[in-house]
């Protein structure tokens, strides 16, 4: 049995995984299971590979997707229909905003959501004093936010210390970077009723624009040769960081956190990931047996808690809601969330945006970035958008 | 289930053969962080144009991954002097000991192309701050150990390389097999379409196909990325400039008519024959966003030619099938269709135990109409004959021209009365029909026919039973002054009334 794991800026995410699979091995001595860890595109490519040609490309017998791949690859005939093999997801064991992106047209269920992830803001307090009095009401807006790092920034531009860290960050402003804030603006990559990409429309256009702001300005360094000499910066070294990832040691470091700025009651944007099983699994039940074993708390539980993100399966999320030393800010961002839409064209429109991004932030960084060429980039990814929505 | 990034022959470095680029990646981290006690090792490819570092795979804490992250190194550090001297260089920071091993070499293109691949990056090999930093020696132990597996390297990419030319020289052979033997419409195009797609694997592949006539651009058939084929009929442009953005490359109004890429996803290819365009293909990555290589842009534009020949002949095909089944002046089926279908029609009436009814019918005075106003008149006489009949029937009937001005119906599940009534609005119209005749003196012509009708399962058993005592009916009716329709029953009633009354009566025979 093979699974395919999406890789992860955080590597203790891939030792949980390891560790997860040696308890398996050891609990069902008889099942072999290896994994390996693909990036986003890999992943991506390896999948159009096997529709392309199965035999030469077979598909991993475990698959981990984010949630919105869902409905593409289970139309495209990928996935299996885990819906009744999984007690998890027979039993709807899920909070019910995870359920209503779960599936579409029927009963049926093509991926079991594992774990999820929460954009937020966190702040060493100690690094605001004297340019932040109030955090919990100054930090609420985007605006303040942005005011706050001007002032920070500007009083202590020492060693090695940045106003801003972005932990999560692959080096050029992604989608994963600008969709909170586009949330946050109340924008969208779709319309409602899925008839149309908003690309260009003022709020989502404007939360990008929020975003590539923070890089044409220095708050946060593209392609950084400083991280990638040194690494990402530790906590310790900056006043703010953006993670949707709780931060290990954060009580130690006088660190605390605050709702994603812009989003002062909570709610917006939640990444959730899900495990799936291939239609071309020649071991289904062995497949459907190790997710089924991963759902259970005693095992989802410490793998999520390795790397800091929470559980679906309702009992166990719930259980690490209350626990949760920021369980305040986190009830405060689980009261209303939000899920990317699964509807098959978001992921091809996820890339379209990614490549406006690219160019973008090779613009930015070669200082010859203008406002304009957002716009033709987002008129064009738009279009493109257009053009898939009328043809699928 | 095959494992991914097995080593198939040997785990040496500059020995081993390796499934692909991740197998060797893969294989060379783990065995160089192995050898070396590395906290991490990760394998960046190095793009010149933007200077930026991609990391493609790392090993870290006996866990193999790939990832991705763009950096730049900063100028002048360590990793920014290995990828300009391409040697080997180390660096301590508070972050740990860092060896950089460069990597630069180009293969040429497995297909014989002039063009060369380029594969340039750098190994990043690292110790955490606790333990030893690099020395000189074991630097350069690291970095030729390194360049021995790189040689894999080489072979693996120069491998997969060859898989891609090897697959393109098995598209060729049996695409251009495909294409030469693809004659039927509705076959071919269908054949043309899964070959595209089982060769070249696009997401999407279209065919669309100029009516001349009614100046459109026809959508014909679809093929998606899991090989299902569907029907586009529904689709329909206006082949006018402006009208739609296929229109104008077929029109040849598009920048790069022949070829029109659209963002690196989608291929637009007009088809010409002779220098007539005829139709557009359009294949497409629009879903997956995977960029067409330009080697299959390459292929495919070489088979742009033979798909538009394929496409025509199989039209042309078509066109010559229906000349041979049907009747060019009349527009009905000739004979030897009829025959094809009454054989079908009858089996199908006698498994079923349904009626099945045959109308043989005669142009009155036809011969006379030919000698007195010429064929010219005669020709028009049948094609009016034959647009009226066509006009008249249901979907299941079959009209034949069964030879000179002779024409048969087949009328499935239909009695002879209900023949009776499509035989008489069928004359009643002829009678009313005027053909104009500008040099004779009433300036216009009439034509009558005669009828006879016969049914299965009441007046035959066999087909040619059933031919025949349509033919007697028909003879009956020519017999008795023409203009008028017969059942067979009720001639053979005739018949039989005039044998009771021992008369002479050689009507029927």
């Amino acid at each position: 049995m093979i699974i395919w794991l999406l890789s992860d800026y955080d590597h203790r995410k891939h030792l949980a995984f390891k560790s997860l699979l040696t308890r398996f091995s050891a609990a069902f001595p008889s099942a072999q299971a290896e994994f390996s860890v693909k990036s986003r595109h890999s992943l991506w490519e390896s999948l159009f590979a096997h529709l392309r040609d199965p035999k030469r490309n077979p598909l991993a017998d475990i698959i981990e997707i984010p949630q919105n791949w869902t409905e593409l690859f289970s139309k495209l005939g990928l996935l299996a229909d885990i819906s009744s093999k999984i007690e998890a997801l027979a039993q709807r064991r899920y909070p019910e905003f995870i359920l209503k992106e779960l599936c579409h047209e029927d009963a049926r269920a093509f991926s079991a959501p594992w774990w999820l992830e929460a954009p937020a803001l966190f702040y060493r307090a100690q690094a605001l004093k004297g340019a932040v009095s109030d955090p919990e009401t100054e930090l609420a807006s985007w605006e303040g936010f942005r005011a706050a790092l001007d002032r920070v920034g500007a009083g202590a531009r020492r060693g090695n210390f940045r106003a801003l860290s972005v932990p999560g960050s692959s080096g050029s402003v992604s989608v994963a970077d600008v969709l909170p804030r586009v949330w946050g603006r109340r924008g969208g990559l779709f319309s409602d009723d899925f008839n149309r990409a908003t690309f260009t429309r003022e709020e989502t256009a404007g939360g990008i624009e929020d975003w590539l702001e923070l890089a044409v300005s220095g708050k946060i360094e593209l392609f950084s040769p400083d991280r990638f000499e040194n690494g990402p910066r530790t906590p310790e070294e900056c006043a703010f960081m953006i993670s949707s990832r709780k931060i290990q040691g954060s009580g130690r470091i006088g660190l605390k956190m605050l709702p994603y700025p812009g989003y002062p009651s909570g709610g917006g944007l939640m990444l959730v990931y899900n495990l799936a099983v291939s239609a071309s699994s020649r071991v289904p039940d062995e497949a459907q047996a190790f997710v089924s074993w991963a759902m259970e708390p005693r095992n989802v539980a410490p793998f999520t808690e390795s790397f800091g993100v929470f559980p679906c399966l309702k009992p166990v999320f719930e259980e690490h809601l209350r626990d949760e030393r920021e369980s305040d800010v986190y009830r405060r961002l689980f009261s209303a969330p939000e899920l990317k839409p699964n509807i098959m064209v978001y992921p091809t429109a996820e890339l379209l945006l990614e490549r406006a991004l690219w160019n973008l932030s090779l613009k930015i960084a070669r200082r010859d970035y203008e406002r304009e060429d957002l716009t033709r980039e987002l008129i064009m990814a738009q279009g493109e958008a257009d053009y898939l929505l009328s043809l699928y | 289930m095959k494992k991914s990034g097995k080593i198939l022959y040997d785990a040496d470095p500059g020995r081993a053969f390796y499934e692909g680029r991740d197998a060797f990646l893969k294989a060379a981290l783990e065995a160089v962080s192995q050898q070396f006690s590395l906290d991490g090792a990760s394998f960046y490819e190095y793009e010149e144009k933007t200077g930026l570092l991609r990391l493609k795979h790392r090993c870290a804490a006996g866990v193999s991954f790939e990832h991705e992250e763009n950096l730049r190194p900063v100028p002048g550090s360590a990793a920014a002097r290995a990828i300009e001297t391409l040697k080997a260089a180390v660096s301590k920071s508070p972050g740990g000991s860092f060896l950089y091993s460069p990597f630069r070499f180009d293969y040429c293109d497995p297909a014989g192309g002039r063009s060369v691949i380029p594969c340039f990056g750098l190994v990043r090999l690292e110790r955490s701050p606790r333990k030893r930093r690099f020395s000189p020696a074991e630097t350069a132990r690291a970095d030729a150990y390194l360049r021995s597996f790189l040689r894999d390297y080489y072979k693996a990419e120069f491998f997969s390389l060859y898989r891609k030319y090897d697959k393109n020289v098995a598209a060729i052979t049996e695409l251009t097999e495909v294409f030469a033997t693809a004659l039927r419409v509705r076959d071919s195009f269908r054949h043309i379409l899964s070959g595209i797609q089982t060769y070249f694997g696009f997401d999407r592949v279209r065919l669309y196909l100029i009516d001349e006539k009614n100046r459109k651009l026809k959508g014909e058939l679809s093929a998606d990325i899991r090989g299902q084929i569907k029907s586009i009929a529904y689709e329909e442009i206006p082949l006018e400039p402006g009208a739609h953005r296929f229109a104008d490359i077929v029109l040849g109004r598009s920048s790069g008519a022949f070829m029109e890429r659209y963002k690196d996803c989608v291929l637009y290819m007009p088809m010409a024959v002779q220098g007539v365009t005829i139709g557009l293909l359009i294949v497409d990555n629009l879903l997956s966003q995977q960029r067409i290589e330009p080697e299959e842009l390459a292929m495919l534009k070489s088979f742009g030619g033979q798909i538009a020949l394929a496409v025509d002949n199989s039209r042309l095909f078509d066109k010559v099938e229906e000349l041979s089944l049907y009747d060019e002046l009349t527009k009905l089926p000739l004979r030897r269709y009829f025959n094809q279908r009454f054989q079908e029609e009858f089996y199908r009436a006698e498994r079923f135990k349904q009626p099945l009814a045959l109308i043989w019918a005669d142009i009155d005075f036809f011969k006379e109409v030919n000698d007195t106003y010429g064929h010219q008149i005669g020709d028009k006489v049948l094609k009016e004959t034959g647009r009226l009949i066509l006009s008249n029937l249901r979907k299941i009937d079959f009209p034949c021209r069964y030879g000179g001005d002779e024409i048969i119906i087949l009328l499935p599940q239909a009695t002879g009365a209900e023949a009776t009534r499509l035989a008489q609005r069928l004359s009643q119209e002829l009678a009313e029909l005027r053909i104009p005749v500008p040099f004779s003196k009433t300036r216009e012509l009439r034509v009558t026919m005669s009828i006879g009708i016969s049914t299965f399962p009441a007046d035959a058993s066999t087909q040619d039973a059933l031919l025949e005592k349509a033919d007697d009916a028909l003879y009956w009716v020519k017999s008795h002054g023409r203009g008028k329709i017969s059942l067979y029953s009720d001639v053979a009633e005739e018949k039989k009334k005039a044998e009771q009354a021992g008369g002479s009566n050689n009507a029927v025979k």
